[in-house]
């Protein structure tokens, strides 16, 4: 009988720190969840806001990703647009000029694959997926070079495609836009 | 009482065949793309290696060990033969000339699309074939698992399923529907265009129905493993199972909430709204809940057994476990690894964070510590604990096997440690070779070479496992008595019926899975103009 | 065990469950479907319903003012994997006849001496790709211009049928034992060079990419430089000319002789 009671104790103490344990979990999850929710309000950092197709076989032939349309553009409120696709085995454009300091808006798209894109040394990180546009709000806090490799496998030559991005200073981003409506860094 | 050994033993050897021949891939690898290698060769190779090691590491080993672990849990826990023998047998070919069939387009580089696909890219029929043949053989097991638990609860109608069982046919309803998406986007998407009766594909539609498989397929793997610490540690280190319940609420939460969480694979994806994202993004969350529980509930578990063996004191206790034995040696470096992998997942899954590691060597060094690290030692811990019971022979060569265990988790540490930090620095995964001498990748030569030597130690690891199960085969005939489960500390008299079986828990994840996917996935079926032009790879071959 | 009922709301097992997860995934649906999208400015979202239906992912095509137009002619060809891979015995035909003008600079079997372009074997869709470029002026060539100017679609497509039907000859300098620079096996991938075979077919095929083997030096030359300068654009998206102005003139010179050598 004494055995029993015992028993019966010892489990009731064994259920009671498996209780306490579960919702010590359950808060741990729930604090996590509100922290990737509270940022997303707070800082505005959200995935893409909207679903945009464009259709890849045609991208040359008309729309905003004709070749003579890519690169930075200077808009009308003082942002800059850039404009850029991936294909096997290149970004055009291959190397990317942007000023410091600017919000810009961030347009790209996959002419064939699917291929992804993210810039060495910032957050700047995206998919290029065949038939939709990606767009993403970014803005360069240092001067400097970064490198731009595809990062998603899209064929043989997938280890050879890198691109590059220049930061410059916003003076000479805006001299520059004076002689030409799109700039690129391909020399 | 194992009666069908034969059937059993085939499927651990074929998988442990498979995981080896990978595992060479892999080293080769680590090796080929790393500073040690000079890299003047034809990449294609690499990609067609990295196919074959993704494809059999991914789809054929795990799939095969948890099928046989499964029809071993069946017999021993049930108490009584296999309902459906030669269905199983049927499955187990199927996976073979699966594996094969599958195989045989990739090594001739017809198919070098890596094991998630990648449409518009589009290879080989074959290889597709090959793959489906592989799901649907483990289909088979999907149907006898809930089969011989039917037939049991029908004969037992006043026991409670034996907790192992409950678990093992949690993993088969758990693989059996996330194995739906990508037999869809296989079957009505890239099988049409491979085989020529159709020429588009909507890329962005094929990532959503592989996103439903992709993410569940790990708690797939996982399963075995969960399976072990729960049912196999507590009673091989002479102790017995915290709770009962518990365990059963972490497979229950598995089935639920692993399938509508696979969108956090598509963070940066254009195709699919921001607000499923965040829902996903949500579940992802929940689904650390089944993991924090089965920590707590094994720690308490081993603590129990070091008690009973006279360990004492707040930490002193772990002193006194007996570490001389391979299992409990393998739970511990298995919930080690599976700390950081956890950690380092809480990271993926938040948007914010995943930006800066998104298809890059982080995430490769974050899945390899999960599976083959957390996951996979268990499956060299089942076998050894296992492997007795099926040869009728004696496994003794426990330093080796101490040995085998240590170096694979030294191994996994060296390899997936630098893999994480590289990857921090923004080097992107999947590529055949870098060129470590251009300014803005050389700081990352040095780690990478890190982890090829890591992948070193895990081959070795591999050959010494197999030499461990080989030497077993040829050691001399012993009787290792029935093969038996953990008992729980107290064993509930009754159990509700929730907890005894699955109905409920099947209708949340079916309607999880509507409520989460439903949508994204129809509004792209619709959506006709994003059928974007296939690109067939190796055709030109 | 079975005189409890599952699906019933006086199960406590089913009550909490069910109520549970259809809590979270309604909060979850709330807050991702309208209070997150409402709290990104950047969206300019004009109500409730616009929030939804752009957290959901309802597409529309993308429009973005007006583009800049190109001051020169670009190519107009749509290009995609399985173009022009199944030959045609009457295209095939037909393109036997049309092509006996081309026999002057391309060789009766399509092979010449004359430094231009040996036809013989090519994939079609190459073909096909620059008679059309040649016609409508993206791509630019004294001597080549005036030829497809007249041809229709139809000639086009079958000068290039007959000329994939042509089987390759190796040229005089045929040497397979030359060992491939680093360029062409592997490229140089910090400057976006991929190996020429990942597109050229020796590894893989790139709809749209020549098969180099058996071209004249002074022809691949030619044209590499040619793309690297600007002066040859109807590459769709600048695909070489991004590869090409990344090699050196020694590379340039390495491949070409290269694949001069090659069958």
């Amino acid at each position: 009988m004494a055995v029993e009671t015992d028993h019966g104790i010892g489990e009731a103490v064994a259920a009671r720190i498996e209780r306490r344990w579960a919702t010590l979990s359950i808060v741990i999850v729930g604090v996590l969840v509100g922290m990737a929710t509270f940022i997303g309000i707070h800082q505005a950092t959200m995935p893409q806001g909207r679903v945009e197709t464009a259709d890849p076989g045609t991208l040359h032939l008309s729309g905003e990703f004709i070749e003579s349309n890519l690169g930075s553009a200077v808009e009308a409120d003082g942002s800059v647009t850039v404009r850029a696709i991936g294909q096997q085995y290149s970004f055009t454009p291959q190397c990317v000029v942007v000023p410091l300091e600017t919000p810009i808006n961030f347009r790209a798209t996959s002419a064939d694959v699917v291929h992804g894109l993210l810039i060495e040394g910032t957050n700047i990180n995206t998919m290029l997926v065949p038939g939709y546009v990606s767009v993403l709000p970014i803005r360069f806090k240092a001067l400097g070079e970064h490198v731009m490799p595809c990062q998603e496998f899209c064929g043989i030559g997938h280890q050879g495609m890198w691109g590059k991005v220049k930061v410059v200073d916003k003076t000479e981003f805006l001299n520059r836009t004076a002689a030409k409506r799109r700039l690129t860094c391909v020399d | 009482m194992l009666t069908n050994k034969r059937l059993i033993l085939s499927h651990f050897w074929l998988a442990f065949i498979v995981f080896g021949a990978a595992l060479v891939l892999g080293a080769w690898q680590m090796f080929e793309r790393s500073p040690l290698n000079a890299w003047h060769f034809n990449p294609e190779f690499y990609y067609r290696s990295v196919t074959a090691h993704g494809s059999a590491m991914g789809y054929v080993f795990p799939t095969l060990i948890a099928m046989g672990f499964g029809y071993a849990i069946t017999e021993a826990s049930l108490e009584k033969p296999l309902v459906g023998r030669r269905w199983a047998w049927a499955g187990f070919f199927l996976v073979a000339v699966g594996a094969v069939v599958a195989m045989i387009p990739v090594s001739l580089g017809l198919a070098s699309v890596l094991y998630t696909f990648y449409p518009p890219m589009v290879g080989n029929p074959f290889y597709y074939i090959g793959v489906v043949m592989v799901v649907v053989g483990s289909w088979i097991w999907v149907a006898l698992m809930p089969i011989n638990m039917a037939v049991w609860k029908r004969e037992n109608p006043d026991k409670p399923v034996p907790l192992a069982m409950f678990a093992n046919v949690a993993g088969s309803y758990l693989w059996g529907w996330t194995a739906v998406g990508a037999a869809l986007e296989i079957i009505f998407q890239i099988l049409p265009v491979a085989l020529g009766l159709k020429s588009t594909i909507d890329a962005g539609l094929a990532r959503v129905f592989f996103s439903w498989t992709l993410h569940a397929i790990v708690y797939f793997w996982l399963i075995p493993t969960y399976i072990a610490y729960y049912t196999i540690l507590p009673r091989a280190i002479g102790g017995r199972l915290y709770s009962d319940a518990m365990a059963r609420i972490s497979f229950i939460l598995f089935v639920v909430v692993a399938m509508p969480i696979g969108v956090h694979h598509l963070f940066a994806d254009p195709q699919v709204g921001a607000g499923f994202k965040f829902m996903h993004s949500v579940f992802t969350g929940l689904v650390a809940l089944p993991t924090l529980l089965t920590v707590f509930t094994i720690c308490a578990s081993a603590e129990i057994a070091s008690r009973l063996r006279g360990g004492r004191g707040a930490f002193g206790w772990v002193r006194a476990l007996p570490w001389q034995n391979p299992i409990l040696l393998a739970t511990a470096l298995s919930l080690v690894m599976l700390g950081f992998g956890g950690a380092g997942g809480l990271i993926n899954m938040s948007y914010q964070l995943d930006a800066s590691v998104h298809n890059t060597q982080w995430i490769t060094g974050h899945f390899h510590l999960i599976f083959g690290g957390a996951i996979v030692i268990m499956y060299f811990a089942i076998a050894y604990d296992l492997w007795p019971h099926l040869t009728g022979r004696a496994l003794e060569s426990f330093g080796l096997m101490r040995t085998q265990l240590w170096l694979w988790f030294t191994g996994m540490i060296v390899t997936t440690f630098p893999w994480h930090y590289v990857g921090i620095l923004g080097m992107p995964r999947r590529m055949a070779f870098y060129d470590y001498a251009n300014p803005a990748i050389s700081p990352q030569a040095f780690s990478v070479s890190m982890s090829a030597v890591g992948g070193l130690m895990l081959l070795t690891s591999g050959v010494l496992f197999l030499i461990v199960l080989i030497r077993g085969q040829r050691a001399p005939a012993s009787e290792a008595g029935a093969y038996r489960f953990s008992v729980p500390l107290h064993m509930p008299a009754r159990i509700p019926v929730a907890l005894n079986s699955f109905g409920l828990w099947l209708a949340l994840m079916i309607g999880l899975t509507v409520v989460n996917y439903g949508y994204p996935i129809a509004q792209l079926m619709v959506l006709n103009e994003t059928n974007v032009p296939a690109v067939y790879v190796g055709a030109s071959r | 065990m079975s005189e409890q009922k599952l699906f019933s709301v006086r199960n406590p097992w089913f009550r909490f469950s069910v109520g549970v997860t259809a809590a979270i995934a309604v909060l979850a649906a709330l807050t991702g479907l309208i209070w997150l999208p409402l709290a990104q400015p950047d969206l300019k979202l004009s109500g409730i319903w616009d929030a939804i239906c752009s957290a959901a992912g309802v597409p529309r095509a993308s429009s973005q003012g007006n583009p800049i137009q190109p001051d020169f002619k670009t190519s107009n060809v749509v290009m995609t994997s399985e173009m022009l891979t199944r030959s045609n015995q009457v295209s095939i035909g037909r393109g036997a006849t049309l092509a006996q003008r081309c026999a002057i600079c391309h060789g009766p079997q399509g092979v010449s001496d004359a430094n231009s372009p040996n036809l013989a074997g090519q994939f079609a869709a190459v073909t096909y790709k620059e008679l059309n470029d040649f016609k409508t002026g993206a791509r630019v060539n004294v001597v080549m211009s005036p030829f497809p100017a007249n041809m229709s679609n139809q000639d086009m497509l079958d000068v290039a049928a007959y000329y994939a039907y042509l089987p390759r000859v190796p040229s005089n300098q045929l040497d397979v034992k030359l060992a491939p620079p680093p360029i062409v096996v592997t490229g140089a991938p910090m400057r976006n060079v991929p190996p020429c075979g990942s597109c050229h077919g020796d590894i893989d095929n790139k709809a749209g990419s020549p098969w180099l083997g058996g071209q004249s030096a002074v022809y691949i030359k030619a044209q590499l430089h040619a793309f690297a300068s600007g002066t040859r654009r109807n590459d769709i998206s600048q695909q070489m000319r991004n590869i090409a102005r990344q090699m050196t003139a020694e590379e340039i010179d390495q491949v070409a002789r290269y694949y001069e050598a090659q069958p």
